[in-house]
């Protein structure tokens, strides 16, 4: 009997210190893992649009970050988007839209957070609960970011996730205003290493490069020998204008897919293809929801 | 404890005489698992070798507060411990290296080659010994790891430390978890032979 309450009284002592350390060090790091994820995902924005701490971004360019949610309210589904008021000067706070599944437009709400708290995601989300009233389930759907320069739109930054062959597979993307694809990165994956991990490599990620909504829309794996001039061009290994020359080639063509992981090549695509698909007709709908109520954007 | 062993004994031991890969055959799954490349077993090296000594000198602080019945729960813990640690501060202060290393790190806690030191050595044996067999361990582990990583890189992919040196792949096959049992065989057999040719002129020394 003793025997057992020693073996409680050690094991509960063994957890309790266990756990004291490895709280203690999250609390410790956990600011600096935000931070270093945050300047990482700022990095992969800049240089899918083309910039670097070289070359940074003009003072016209403005970043407009527009959070999707899914609302619920009394078994009644509606998306809400959180886009920033006014003129773009970050000062006017957010405005918080609702749509309903069939496109109309539904209400629109201020919201009073500050530009450094949205980023959190409990923070907003209480914040969108406070503007339009409680009661209802409000679930994080996913977040767009639109670049502007001197006012007219340069390009869309989509982030999202979408199955691969083992786990989720996380990706960024860049499109430009006719939602031709300007970059893709991928930002998290466990794909086998040297079979699906390939899909990191510039030569399968940058065949997506420049490709047209058009065929984005439709676009499968082709299971065929990437061609050796191609995968110069794409790894960089030939000097630019010819690179481009070569791509322009390539540019209706489906996505080679990697030698012995099919499977991971076509989730990617399929993944481009739904999201790209899927933001288009979304951003149609608040585009014409924004216009009809005059609602004041800063894009 | 007596110390029956040079602290330059006990490092040389996990490196060749008890090699975790080659002698032990411990840890076998992360050995064939994610050795494709070299700078893959560099990584996982670097992090098995920072676990084995932090719990090697946990467990053997700790070891006379530790209940014999429930050893191997509190070993656990230790190890998980340690590696939410290690995982925490990588991803904190090198985010560089932990973009590389983080599922290998997570994937520590369940290394048979750390609890079997603990077991083994650890609980018995004084604080400073433990470090240096913990240490050999880990050593011997990332030995084995950027080993059998190089002959499989190399075959597979045609590179080494990512960098293209043959300009072809010769074995698509080697890349894939199946090779790394025959990489991990053959090497096992090398190092067997090594040894009995070894000791086998040891012999004739002394005749």
């Amino acid at each position: 009997m003793s025997n057992i309450l020693t073996i409680i009284f050690r094991l509960t002592l063994s957890c309790l210190i266990a756990g004291t350390v490895m709280g203690t060090t999250f609390v410790f790091t956990n600011k600096a893992k935000k931070a270093n994820e945050h300047a990482r995902e700022e990095k992969v924005v800049y240089s899918l649009l083309g910039y670097s701490a070289e070359n940074p971004i003009p003072e016209s360019m403005g970043l407009y970050e527009v959070f999707r949610y899914v609302i619920t309210d009394a078994g009644q589904s509606s998306i809400g988007y959180l886009v920033p008021a006014g003129a773009g000067d970050h000062s006017e706070g957010f405005t918080f839209v609702r749509i309903d599944l069939e496109g109309k437009y539904m209400d629109s709400n201020p919201v009073t957070i500050s530009h450094e708290k949205v980023r959190e995601q409990k923070d907003r989300d209480v914040a969108i609960a406070a503007a339009i009233g409680g009661g209802k389930d409000i679930r994080f759907a996913d977040h767009t970011i639109i670049v502007t320069d001197s006012g007219s739109r340069l390009a869309y930054l989509l982030s999202g996730k979408f199955p691969g062959f083992k786990t989720s597979i996380h990706i960024m993307m860049a499109l430009d205003p006719t939602y031709s694809v300007l970059g893709l990165e991928i930002m998290e994956h466990e794909e086998d290493p040297g079979l699906g991990a390939e899909i990191e490599q510039d030569y399968f990620k940058n065949q997506f490069k420049h490709k047209p909504f058009e065929t984005i829309k439709s676009i499968e794996v082709a299971k065929a020998p990437l061609p050796p001039e191609y995968f110069d061009a794409m790894e960089g290994k030939v000097d630019e204008e010819a690179a481009i020359e070569v791509m322009k080639q390539y540019r209706d063509q489906d996505i080679y897919a990697l030698t012995g992981a099919t499977i991971s090549s076509a989730a990617v695509s399929n993944g481009v293809r739904s999201m790209t698909k899927k933001f288009a007709y979304r951003l149609d709908i608040l585009d014409r929801v924004i216009k009809e109520q005059q609602l004041q954007v800063p894009f | 404890m007596a110390n029956e062993y040079s602290s330059f004994q006990l490092l040389a031991n996990g490196i060749l005489k008890e090699n975790p890969i080659f002698k032990l055959a411990l840890s076998m799954c992360p050995a064939v698992g994610i050795s494709t490349t070299v700078s893959n077993g560099v990584m996982l090296g670097i992090a098995v070798l920072f676990v084995q000594v932090f719990s090697s000198v946990t467990i053997s602080a700790l070891k006379n507060f530790i209940h014999p019945r429930i050893r191997i729960p509190t070993y656990t813990l230790t190890i998980a411990t340690w590696v939410t640690v290690i995982d925490l501060s990588l991803a904190a202060f090198f985010p560089g290296a932990y973009a590389k290393m983080g599922i290998f790190v997570k994937i520590i806690v369940a290394f048979a080659i750390i609890t079997m030191r603990l077991e083994m050595f650890a609980c018995k044996e004084d604080v400073s010994d433990s470090f240096w067999d913990g240490l050999g361990m880990g050593l011997g582990f990332m030995v084995g790891m950027v080993v059998i990583g190089f002959v499989r890189e190399l075959l597979g992919s045609g590179a080494v430390f990512g960098y293209d040196v043959l300009g072809f792949k010769p074995l698509l096959f080697f890349i894939l978890p199946s090779a790394g049992f025959f990489v991990v065989g053959l090497m096992m057999a090398f190092f067997n032979w090594i040894e009995a040719v070894y000791a086998a002129r040891k012999r004739e020394v002394k005749q």
